[in-house]
């Protein structure tokens, strides 16, 4: 609950925020848009990470696998990106699967860093087998649909990458809806918080942490299918999508799958109000990193206080 | 018998704890005293295939259980109340309740049954249902850890030092409680406090360094002159 000292401070930056949105409306569109590509991609990493605690650091490299899957599913069958998504979403699912049991499984009970270094290993085995199969090449697919747009008075935007926060929002409230009100989901909790607990009332725990892990693989996957549609994919392009899914949990707070929703808003919005300026443009990087910052050193103080 | 532990030994690396274990359970309550250290807690993690055995037999109702994993002992009928609760606590106690009946077959069946008889021995958790277990009291999370077990049905119920860490008047709650339950199922309980556990259970077996010195009928272990000076303090 926000308490009632900090209300004129939230309401000022909220009528700062307004303000410049009304004076410049793109940075909203574009930065709702960016949000939403960041956040269907960092919440199957909250899945596994914030739920049954895994940390996962080829996430953004098993994105760049769908991607390539999905076109060549698409350059040889001429089929729609959207009509992959299935097909590459089980393709992620068993890889994911497998990666689990052959890998990560055997680190689950060893300190974390072993998950790092393994997973890292893993994201730069992937990358380097990208670069050898594809080249460092980038490969591109056009499709008529993305280039769809609005027209608000004066005002002309691009409308598909809104496509994106539609699947953020089935995505966060999706996953909520499994994790609280299925019998599944809540098995994934309890793993997620007590594994010994989760075996004793019967609950098959090596299992559950190899469907999560697949279902957030799945997931990731689908999403890599449907970023074909608007990007670019070569080699290295599931990496800097690691990274910014890790920061956007820690953002959001290790487990709440619908905060991951926020803090890509805020990261979306703030990015995209820096490109709005020519003498800010180039910091717009560097904002990702300064939100991060802040948001855990505020935390950290926070907490320190309580 | 319900459950049958033949010649069990077990251990963590090379320290061997428990050794030749000898120990039934029936239709009844049966208590395990010792002092710490005496490898009652090993006993019930290799029960529940926490800890490996390593040679010996563990039957329940007739089959083996000895290879079989954690939460396949669990399905195949003996729920544990850990030393420690290990229960969920991010989740409420409905939720908490409702996962011990949901991954066994025998407690799926009779859900409802199950959670109108855990209300009936623990009404306190009728009345916080919607509570995060995780802020709840030690003596409520105990509460909370048995009747997920009970949630199961299981046909044997081990509890591990359900007294550690209460207050007197829950212990003595707690024991009431266990009294009433041997009615309707079979019961396996670590304890070091004697005295109240006396009054719950119908058999008992004393460990000492990690083997069975003595086995009793609760009137009998009363006044055994061991008993008494080593755990009733007289």
């Amino acid at each position: 609950m926000l308490k009632k000292q900090s209300l004129p401070k939230v309401a000022a930056v909220a009528a700062i925020f307004v303000a410049i949105i009304l004076w410049r409306p793109t940075v909203l569109i574009y930065g709702l848009q960016a949000a939403g590509l960041y956040a269907s991609i960092a919440i199957p990493m909250g899945l596994v990470l914030g739920i049954v605690h895994i940390v996962n650091l080829a996430h953004g490299e098993i994105m760049m696998v769908a991607a390539y899957s999905s076109y060549m599913l698409c350059s040889w069958l001429g089929i729609d990106p959207y009509i992959s998504l299935i097909p590459v979403a089980i393709i992620t699912a068993i890889f994911g699967f497998i990666i689990y049991r052959l890998t990560i499984r055997q680190t689950l009970k060893a300190p974390e860093l072993n998950q790092l270094i393994l997973t890292f290993g893993i994201a730069i085995s992937l990358t380097q087998l990208a670069n050898i199969v594809f080249t460092s090449q980038t490969r591109k697919m056009s499709f008529s649909y993305v280039s769809a747009s609005m027209d608000i008075g004066e005002l002309s935007f691009g409308i598909y990458n809104f496509v994106f926060l539609v699947a953020a929002i089935v995505l966060a409230y999706g996953l909520k809806f499994f994790l609280h009100k299925t019998v599944a989901g809540k098995a994934a909790l309890a793993v997620g918080q007590n594994p010994r607990g989760a075996a004793i009332v019967g609950i098959d725990v090596d299992k559950t942490y190899g469907l999560i892990f697949a279902l957030a693989c799945a997931l990731v996957g689908a999403m890599g299918a449907m970023f074909i549609t608007r990007s670019a994919v070569f080699p290295s392009v599931g990496s800097p999508f690691t990274m910014k899914s890790f920061c956007l949990i820690a953002m959001a707070g290790i487990g709440n799958i619908p905060g991951i929703l926020g803090a890509s808003v805020l990261l979306g919005v703030s990015e995209n109000f820096l490109k709005a300026f020519r003498a800010t443009r180039g910091w717009a990087d560097i904002v990702f990193f300064v939100l991060i910052i802040s948001v855990i050193l505020g935390r950290s103080i926070r907490g320190k206080r309580a | 018998m319900m459950l049958e532990v033949k010649k069990l030994e077990a251990g963590y690396g090379k320290l061997q704890v428990l050794r030749a274990v000898d120990l039934n359970v029936g239709r009844e309550s049966v208590g395990l005293f010792g002092p710490n250290g005496a490898g009652k807690t090993t006993l019930i993690n290799t029960i529940m295939g926490i800890v490996e055995a390593r040679s010996g037999d563990i039957v329940l109702e007739g089959k083996s259980i000895n290879k079989l994993k954690t939460h396949e002992i669990a399905r195949a009928g003996i729920a544990l109340v850990p030393q420690e609760r290990e229960l969920f606590p991010g989740m409420s106690v409905a939720d908490n309740l409702e996962l011990g009946a949901a991954f066994v077959p025998r407690g799926k069946a009779v859900i409802k049954k199950q959670l109108e008889m855990v209300f009936g021995l623990f009404p306190i958790l009728k009345e916080r249902y919607a509570q995060l277990v995780g802020t709840m009291s030690g003596g409520q999370q105990r509460m909370v850890a048995i009747g997920r077990a009970l949630m199961a049905k299981p046909s044997l119920l081990i509890l591990d030092e359900p007294s550690l860490g209460l207050q007197p008047s829950i212990v003595a709650e707690v024991f009431e409680r266990l009294a009433i339950l041997k009615k309707e199922v079979a019961i396996l309980v670590t304890e070091q406090n004697v005295r109240e556990s006396l009054k719950a259970i119908d058999r008992g077996y004393v460990m000492e360094n990690g083997a069975v010195v003595l086995e009793d009928s609760a009137t009998g272990l009363a006044t055994n002159p061991h008993v008494i000076s080593a755990y009733l303090g007289i």
